[in-house]
């Protein structure tokens, strides 16, 4: 017991800074998933078919490849074609685009669960089509998208780790983990800690999520 | 635009044995991802039965042990397992791997691999079945308990024949899931796709021709978005006609591996 907290105490400074790089690399990932998925969910929704067809193959390609390969093609492909980015800018943007077609998803899915009869109506009421998904179908739609898309943004914080072990090196938790790993021999409890650090993570956005969906749950 | 598409950049795919290695290295990745998924589907079975058993104490060790290994990214899961199986663990695997299997798949590495990949998967799974299960009707069990089957018969012949089959979309996408997740395994140097994409990539390997990373693993990333569409397209033919059989639809949202949303028919 006592080694364990010693590697905590002997190494917080790294493994901190590795859970900062995490918290700030998952924020930035969401927020691109968030503006880039409803982009997507808009154009599957559309009233014309290209628009539709588009919106389709991103979903089809974002979601049917790893991410690691989406790591490699936008960080050392890029690079070696002469595109100067660097590892937080593929890493965030890998991480993002990715989430985004779930998020597109759910998004879809969630416009589909409300009514018909909601939107005819809005429409006989004399509602714009813009008009009718902004205050008609979109705030009902919220409600039940957000327990979906807690799942969404657990599965992406633990989607995270990967970018600091892939050829990016970012230097999140698991990355920090792994060197203070290889700098002590404490495998386990250097593993351990960051587990602690993932857990707090995914328990923080789940309580979150939770809290969101008390707040827009219908008071009957 | 130009240079993607500049025929010179994609000339390392006819000369010499590039396209070659690169699909040798995607089949270690399929083969990875069926035994992990049959190990998979069978232990998140047991699993998904200790969680849902009568028993208070197994109930609550089988909820614990899923949550565990669900919780935690599957990239920390093979790095730790890959730094902390015992030695005789792996030698053992070598010693013991059956012939069949590829000499890239012998390694004492891929049992680490396999057991990460397991472990993730059949915790996932067994929460996917756990739903599957309890979406079903409580009168089931209840009409099948008042017509005198046992515990036993009820699980065998009412509950799980209707509820496994509900999980049957949930599990593909989470088959789709494991698919794309063997990629992991070259982080711990498992000789597979990404590890032949970037020996390819790497210096004059094969015919001369060096390949430019970026369309290589466009490439490779086709090559995913291919299976995973067939796999996709098949299980949403096995959707539709379960559905005109029995009357009742299931619809996961998609993009949720580990949740399941049933919807019943009207």
């Amino acid at each position: 017991m006592g080694a364990l907290f010693e590697v905590l105490t002997d190494n917080f400074d790294e493994l901190a800074s590795g859970l900062w790089v995490t918290l700030r690399l998952v924020g930035a990932s969401f927020a691109i998933a968030l503006v880039v998925g409803t982009l997507v969910a808009a154009l599957r929704i559309a009233p014309s078919k290209w628009l539709q067809r588009l919106g389709g193959v991103y979903v089809e390609t974002f979601r049917n490849v790893p991410l690691l390969v989406l790591l490699f093609i936008s960080f050392a492909g890029l690079r070696r074609a002469g595109v100067p980015i660097t590892n937080w800018t593929a890493g965030i943007a890998s991480l993002g685009l990715y989430t985004a077609a779930y998020v597109a998803e759910v998004l879809r899915s969630g416009v589909f669960a409300v009514s018909k009869g909601q939107i005819e109506a809005a429409l006989s009421l004399g509602f714009s089509y813009p008009a009718t998904l902004r205050r008609i179908v979109l705030p009902q739609a919220f409600r039940t998208v957000i327990a979906p898309l807690a799942s969404i943004t657990i599965a992406m914080i633990k989607n995270s780790a990967i970018v600091g072990v892939s050829l990016l090196a970012l230097p999140d938790l698991l990355k920090e983990a792994r060197i203070v790993q290889s700098r002590t021999f404490e495998t386990d409890e250097a593993f351990f800690w960051a587990a602690v650090g993932y857990l707090l993570i995914t328990a923080s956005a789940t309580l979150a999520f939770r809290l969101l969906e008390r707040r827009f749950a219908i008071r009957r | 635009m130009g240079y993607l598409f500049d025929p010179d950049n994609w000339e390392w795919l006819i000369t010499g044995n590039n396209a070659r290695f690169i699909l040798e290295g995607f089949v270690v990745n399929l083969q990875l991802a069926l035994i992990a998924m049959v190990f998979a589907l069978a232990v998140g079975l047991a699993l998904a039965l200790a969680r849902i058993s009568r028993s208070p104490a197994l109930r609550f060790a089988a909820g614990t042990w899923i949550d565990v290994w669900r919780n935690l990214p599957l990239i920390f899961i093979i790095l730790y397992l890959a730094l902390a199986l015992p030695e005789s663990w792996r030698d053992a695997y070598e010693d013991n791997a059956p012939e069949l299997l590829p000499d890239v798949l012998q390694t004492g590495r891929v049992f680490a691999a396999l057991l990460a990949l397991v472990l993730y998967n059949s915790a996932v799974l067994a929460e996917i079945m756990r739903a599957g299960i309890q979406s079903l009707d409580r009168g089931q069990g209840e009409a099948a308990a008042a017509l005198g089957l046992s515990y036993r018969q009820r699980m065998r012949h009412v509950i799980l024949p209707q509820g496994l089959r509900r999980m049957v979309p949930a599990t593909v996408s989470q088959l789709i899931t494991l698919n794309k997740d063997t990629t992991l395994v070259s982080i711990i140097a498992i000789q597979e796709v990404m590890r032949h994409g970037r020996i390819v990539t790497g210096f004059n390997f094969f015919g001369g021709v060096q390949a430019p990373v970026l369309q290589v693993f466009i490439f490779i990333g086709l090559l995913f978005v291919a299976t995973n569409l067939a796999l996709s397209r098949l299980s949403r033919r096995l959707e539709i006609r379960e559905r005109e059989r029995s009357g009742t639809t299931v619809e996961p949202i998609s993009g949720l591996e580990d949740q399941v949303v049933t919807v019943e028919a009207r």
